[in-house]
């Protein structure tokens, strides 16, 4: 029991916006965004995989721009404007979501939520990037399954159809 | 015609399974989770090899909030799994053989007071020597790893006499290979979710590749009937055959029996390293000749495979490895040895490629060196060596004859990319970056499907339809990524006219599906195929007569198609599914089970169908770093037709990207039975950056008239072939061999030549 | 098990300061159960593979004011330590003044973790990768110590900062990259030397196996006028070649020289080695990729 007793949850008070909507999170303050999302508010779209920044299935954007949520940790995110994929869909399919589903830009899934967050962090700073921009871009998102050959033409698709969209 | 979107037109199409995909609200099975469930862990082994003297678990057990702390003495039956061969401790009783094994396992009520109990067991080694690898392990004074030996399995194949071949030999080319121990990397680490359910049965939402066995293997664990137990196995975010053999799921099943409550078990990456299976470690020697004019005469080879510390499939993925690596060429002589030992290293079990992968990296090695000794053209001397489509296979069987050798032979001798290796390109960037050199190389693959002969491979599916109008679909088959979804909804669109809205897919389900056998060995879409054929005539002919009479027309005059039944020579839809289906009592039903097919022989692992595959690829050398890039790939393949274009292709692709990694990234280091390499910070998969060169593929769809096969698997070929062509087109760019993977960029690197020139001055 | 070490500690405070001294004295106060926190990240990635143990206390130092900026000084551009590394990579004024920076830190993890990780976090960790970078172009570290601020060279704080207690408290606050001496420059015709190589295990979010920075000026003639030479990579502290600096300045960047400068960069480049690369691989690429670029510079200063 003396066990017990030394553990001191320090919950502190995480005040964010999540896809929107305000939150109020009693969460320890290193408590990580990855285990809030998931374990807390059930949003499971992002995915643990690594744990340390090295895979990209959890990415979500905080304000604007793509983070690993297993690595930003509760105090990180106050007053933050948090962006997971639940949210990046919440307007219906997304262009770059629909470009994937053309494209066949995923297959067993896992990484695909984490890889169109990056790419919406992407696209949202350069609305027509290089192939360098790409590749630098969605370095820290790993896929097992497709070789990428979906992804850089899902990727060639989403900005086309942005551009298409803007003319 | 290269295979891409615009290419195939129609044919190319969404997946059924990607909108859930796409916007992240698929739920996996790590996804789930139960009001009041309890976090599961395991207690794995502290070292490679030691005895239990004793464990301890009191302290344990009495943190509050810990519901269940369970040891090799809370095993109601058999303490032990493995799919082939179950002596692989569910929870270790005296002995543990590596660092994934597992000694205890508990249950509570957080996860940070799951790893405090597991934190407070207390257990007892005592160190034993470590066996660090298969030629240590088989030296005979070896500490032995079970009572067998260390020896987990032997194989031989004989064919002529090769000492003989090798007298009439006029170039011997002898080398040994190495192969890495190549990581999964699926994306969803382990585990899932177990229920026990109010009527006393037990529901394992956990991925898996046969939901059948699995279920079979926690029977024999719990002691309980199969028909007590649910699996519910898809989907799964990638698997590669890694999740094929049980992990999480005993302790999962052995904790929530236990507590009665659910409990959910997701491995961390690292627990993932060090429990999970990986490509066999392969040690392959060669000795391969030829006559004068450049005939194969005689082949000798020798496997020694690192299988770790318990079975699982090691015995069939040697099996495999001693097949494959005789290959597609004709030669007199051939005596192939191989041996798999047990080690204190990590598991090795089943992969993509199924040691494929390690036999024609070496195979191909002798082909590449043989021809130049020669002074032929590499390709020319294949050509000259290969198999007749009459020919039988490389265990001398009979088996399902197609032309698909010679025809991707000749995709790659006319493919630009191999024509350009005749007539390399002059480019300035010689003489601005005199360090960068390229190459291009080319490897050929004859990969086997199925589990070949000895062991049982069912296969089988069921077609009803459905009170509610729609054709319910049902198989025993896994998606984890494939595109089984997708390649099962457009043949039933294809060969029974149904529209996508009429079809509703159950797979992943064993109390909804029945046993199709496993989604492994390339095999799925060959038997819904086969399934789907066998299926057509009885469920067409029974749904017609009844809507005959329902409608009281000639079933003549009717056929099935989008939305119901149509009138033969027109469009009009003169029933719908729904209608039907409610003018009926009973639902329609058809099923059909049968095997895969086998050779007639008695040859334990040979196989009846292959796919064959060569791919010319080109790299970039740079040769102050050793570092090699591949640049364009080009793939052949020929497979029988292209049931799902879209799939087909992510195969090739995503499988060369495995063997990319397996070539020039790969390598599950481990030293003294430990992992080096213990997350994705050390342990390298390719990037997108990786990934940047053109990957063509070309599939070959011609069979021969008669051809009762249909689509054969492309599943793992893609994994296979790139290797050793990477290590071909090594060997122009550098003139080094390349004779163990991953490549060693130090192995490539050259002194600048500008050192021993004079510099341009002034 | 990784687990174990970071889930039974319990959970850590997390505190706030809003100044340089407020955050010193947190760390004076807590001493080894407080740690200086910038992006986390590299922390993380030890909590979690159980390397170092989660501390009782973090003291954030993304609050603390004025650490976030990059600063044109008199004689220097600023990088103030909580500038995260994306902010660095997309600095226009760096990447045209210090391009070899920009370079270094762009190869660094992948963007997501450099929008949490900071360049005082990379320098702090001793071995960073921009390290070399930066030590290429003299930079100086600014740091808060208790009483005021003191400046000290990168290269004198690299050679003891591996030793036991070396940080102690001080709060590194920026990084300081001087600007180009006009006589740096010589005359118009004098040709410019500038790379920096980072060397991994793959193409793209690798650890790195070595680290090379090469800067320096070619008279029209092709004499070195200056040149700076820096090495790391891996767990190797980054160093500059001193020796092999002096002994090129003033020659001719002829064959004979680059000869001797690759021989030299393997006897004075001493990589810590692991199971990825030997220290014979890390030394043969760092001169190696040097020479080339000593080379190319000298075919082109015609």
């Amino acid at each position: 029991m003396s066990e017990g007793e030394t553990v001191k949850n320090e919950y502190d008070e995480l005040r964010c916006t999540i896809n929107g909507t305000d939150y109020s999170i009693a969460a320890p303050p290193s408590e990580r965004l990855l285990m809030i999302l998931r374990d807390r508010l059930g949003l499971t779209g992002t995915k643990r995989s690594c744990d340390i920044g090295r895979c990209g299935a959890c990415m979500v954007l905080i304000d604007g721009k793509s983070v690993n949520a297993c690595l930003a940790m509760a105090y990180q995110c106050g007053g933050k404007r948090i962006t997971t994929i639940e949210g990046v869909a919440a307007g219906g399919i997304d262009p770059i979501q629909q470009a994937f589903l053309e494209e066949g830009g995923f297959q067993c899934g896992y990484c695909t939520p984490g890889m169109i967050v990056s790419v919406a962090a992407l696209l949202g700073e350069h609305p027509d990037p290089t192939d360098d921009e790409i590749a630098e871009a969605l370095s820290g998102n790993l896929c097992r399954c497709t070789g990428y050959g979906g992804i850089w033409r899902a990727v060639k698709r989403a900005i086309e159809a942005r551009r298409s969209a803007a003319t | 015609m290269l295979l891409n979107r615009a290419s195939v037109g129609e044919r190319w199409r969404i997946r059924p399974d990607g909108p859930a995909k796409v916007t992240g609200s698929l739920e996996y099975l790590t996804d789930m989770a139960r009001e009041g469930m309890l976090h599961g862990l395991v207690l794995r082994s502290e070292y490679p090899h030691a005895r239990i003297r004793s464990i301890r678990t009191d302290q344990a057990k009495r943190l509050e909030g810990v519901h269940g702390v369970l040891t090799y003495l809370d095993v109601p039956g058999l303490n032990a799994f493995g799919i082939a061969r179950p002596d692989q401790p569910v929870l270790c009783e005296d002995r543990v053989r590596y660092v994934g094994d597992a000694v205890a396992c508990v249950a509570a009520e957080t996860p940070e007071l799951a790893a405090r109990a597991l934190a407070l067991i207390e257990v007892d080694y005592e160190l034993l020597p470590v066996v660090a690898g298969p030629i240590e392990a088989l030296r005979g004074d070896a500490p032995q790893l079970h009572p067998q030996g260390n020896a987990l399995h032997r194989t031989s194949f004989r064919r002529g006499d090769v000492e003989e071949g090798f007298k009439q030999c006029a170039h011997i080319v002898e080398e040994t290979y190495e192969t890495p121990r190549q990581m999964h990397t699926y994306m969803e680490t382990e585990g899932g979710l177990f229920v026990p359910e109010a009527d006393g049965r037990l529901t394992v939402y956990s991925p898996t590749q046969h939901g059948f066995m699995d279920r079979m293997q926690l029977s024999r664990i719990l002691a309980v009937p199969q028909q007590s137990i649910r699996v519910v196995s898809s989907p799964i975010g990638g698997s590669f055959g890694g999740k094929d053999e049980l992990n999480v799921q005993p302790y999962g099943a052995l904790l929530a029996m236990h507590t009665g409550r659910p409990v959910k078990i997701h491995q961390t990456r690292w627990e993932s390293v060090r429990a999970g299976l990986k490509r066999h470690p392969m040690r392959i020697a060669m000795k391969t000749g030829t006559d004068a004019a450049g005939r194969l005469i005689a082949h000798r080879a020798s496997i020694v495979a690192d299988t770790g510390p318990y079975s699982t499939l090691g015995a069939e993925v040697l099996n495999f490895a001693t097949e494959h690596v005789i290959g597609p060429y004709r030669y007199d002589h051939v005596d192939v040895e191989g041996v798999s030992a047990f080690t204190n290293n990590g598991m090795s079990g089943e992969f993509r490629g199924f040691g494929g992968n390690q036999a024609i990296f070496a195979l191909e090695g002798q082909m590449d060196r043989l021809a130049e000794r020669l002074g032929m053209d590499p390709w020319a001397f294949r050509k000259l060596n290969l198999r007749r489509p009459e020919d039988p296979g490389p265990f001398d069987q009979p088996i399902a004859a197609t032309e698909g050798a010679v025809k991707v032979w000749e995709a790659i001798a006319e493919c630009s990319l191999w024509l350009e290796r005749g007539a390399p390109a002059e480019s300035g960037q010689a003489m601005l970056e005199p360090w960068i050199k390229t190459g291009i190389g080319a490897a050929f693959t004859m990969h086997g499907a199925g589990l070949g002969v000895g062991i049982p491979d069912p296969a089988g599916g069921r077609l009803t339809l459905a009170p509610d109008g729609k054709i319910e679909a049902a198989f025993g088959y896994e998606e984890f990524g494939q595109g089984l979804i997708a390649t099962l909804e457009l043949m039933l669109i294809e060969q029974f006219g149904f529209a996508a809205d009429d079809i509703r897919i159950i797979i992943g389900d064993t109390d909804a599906v029945p046993d199709s056998g496993s989604t492994t060995a390339s095999r799925a879409t060959s038997m819904m195929w086969k399934s789907l054929r066998r299926l057509k005539e009885p469920f067409a002919s029974r749904l017609l007569e009844r809507a005959a009479s329902v409608l009281d027309a000639e079933t003549g005059e009717l056929r099935l198609g989008e939305g119901g039944i149509r009138e033969r020579a027109g469009e009009a839809l003169l029933l719908t599914y729904r209608e039907l289906a409610d003018a009926e009592q009973s639902p329609i039903r058809c099923e059909t089970s049968f095997s895969f097919p086998t050779s007639p022989t008695d040859r334990v692992g040979a196989h009846f169908m292959y796919t064959y595959s060569a791919v010319a690829a080109k790299v970039e050398l740079n040769v102050l770093t050793g570092r090699v890039k591949v640049l364009r790939q080009f793939h052949a393949v020929a497979a029988g037709p292209v049931m799902n274009p879209q799939g087909y292709l992510g195969q090739i692709e995503g499988g060369s990207s495995m063997a990319l990694g397996f070539a020039l990234l790969e390598d599950a280091v481990m030293e003294e039975g430990r992992y080096m390499t213990r997350n994705l910070d050390t342990y390298l998969v390719p990037t997108i950056a990786d990934q940047r060169g053109a990957v063509d593929v070309l599939p070959i769809e011609h069979l021969p008239e008669g051809d009762e096969h249909g689509p054969r698997g492309i599943g793992e070929v893609g994994s296979v072939t790139l290797g050793p062509a990477i290590a071909a087109a090594i060997r122009q760019a550098s003139g080094k061999w390349v004779t163990r993977l991953p490549v060693d960029p130090a192995s490539l690197q050259e002194t600048p030549v500008f050192l021993s020139e004079a510099v341009n001055g002034g | 098990m990784g687990l174990n070490l970071r889930e039974t500690g319990s959970t850590p405070k997390v505190w706030h300061p809003r100044t340089a001294a407020e955050a010193w004295a947190y760390k004076r106060n807590f001493g080894p159960d407080g740690v200086y926190v910038a992006g986390g990240t590299l922390l993380r990635t030890q909590w979690e593979a159980g390397i170092v143990r989660m501390p009782a206390n973090l003291i954030d130092l993304s609050g603390v004011g004025g650490l976030s900026d990059i600063l044109i000084g008199e004689d220097g551009l600023l990088l103030g330590s909580q500038t995260t590394l994306q902010a660095c990579r997309m600095h226009a004024l760096l990447q045209r003044t210090f391009p070899m920076a920009t370079d270094a830190v762009r190869s660094i993890a992948a963007p997501s973790v450099r929008h949490l990780a900071t360049i005082g976090g990379n320098v702090a960790s001793v071995v960073g990768d921009a390290v070399t970078a930066l030590l290429a172009y003299d930079a100086s570290l600014i740091w808060h110590t208790g009483d005021g601020e003191r400046q000290e060279e990168l290269t004198d704080w690299l050679l003891t900062a591996f030793q036991p207690g070396s940080l102690n408290d001080r709060l590194l606050l920026s990084v300081k990259l001087p600007f180009p001496d006009e006589q740096d420059r010589a005359d118009s015709s004098a040709k410019r030397v500038s790379a920096y190589h980072k060397v991994g295990r793959r193409e793209a979010f690798t650890p790195s196996l070595v680290t090379a920075a090469v800067h320096g000026f070619l008279d029209a003639s092709g004499t070195v006028e200056s040149i700076r030479l820096a090495v790391g990579g891996g767990q190797t502290v980054p160093r500059r070649l001193e020796e092999a600096e002096r002994e090129m300045t003033g020659q001719t960047l002829d064959a004979k020289l680059l000869k001797h400068v690759h021989a030299r960069i393997m006897e004075l480049y001493e990589p810590r080695e692991d199971v990825f690369a030997d220290s014979a691989y890390r030394k043969r690429t760092a001169a190696n990729v040097i020479v080339a670029e000593l080379w190319r510079a000298s075919r082109t200063s015609t």
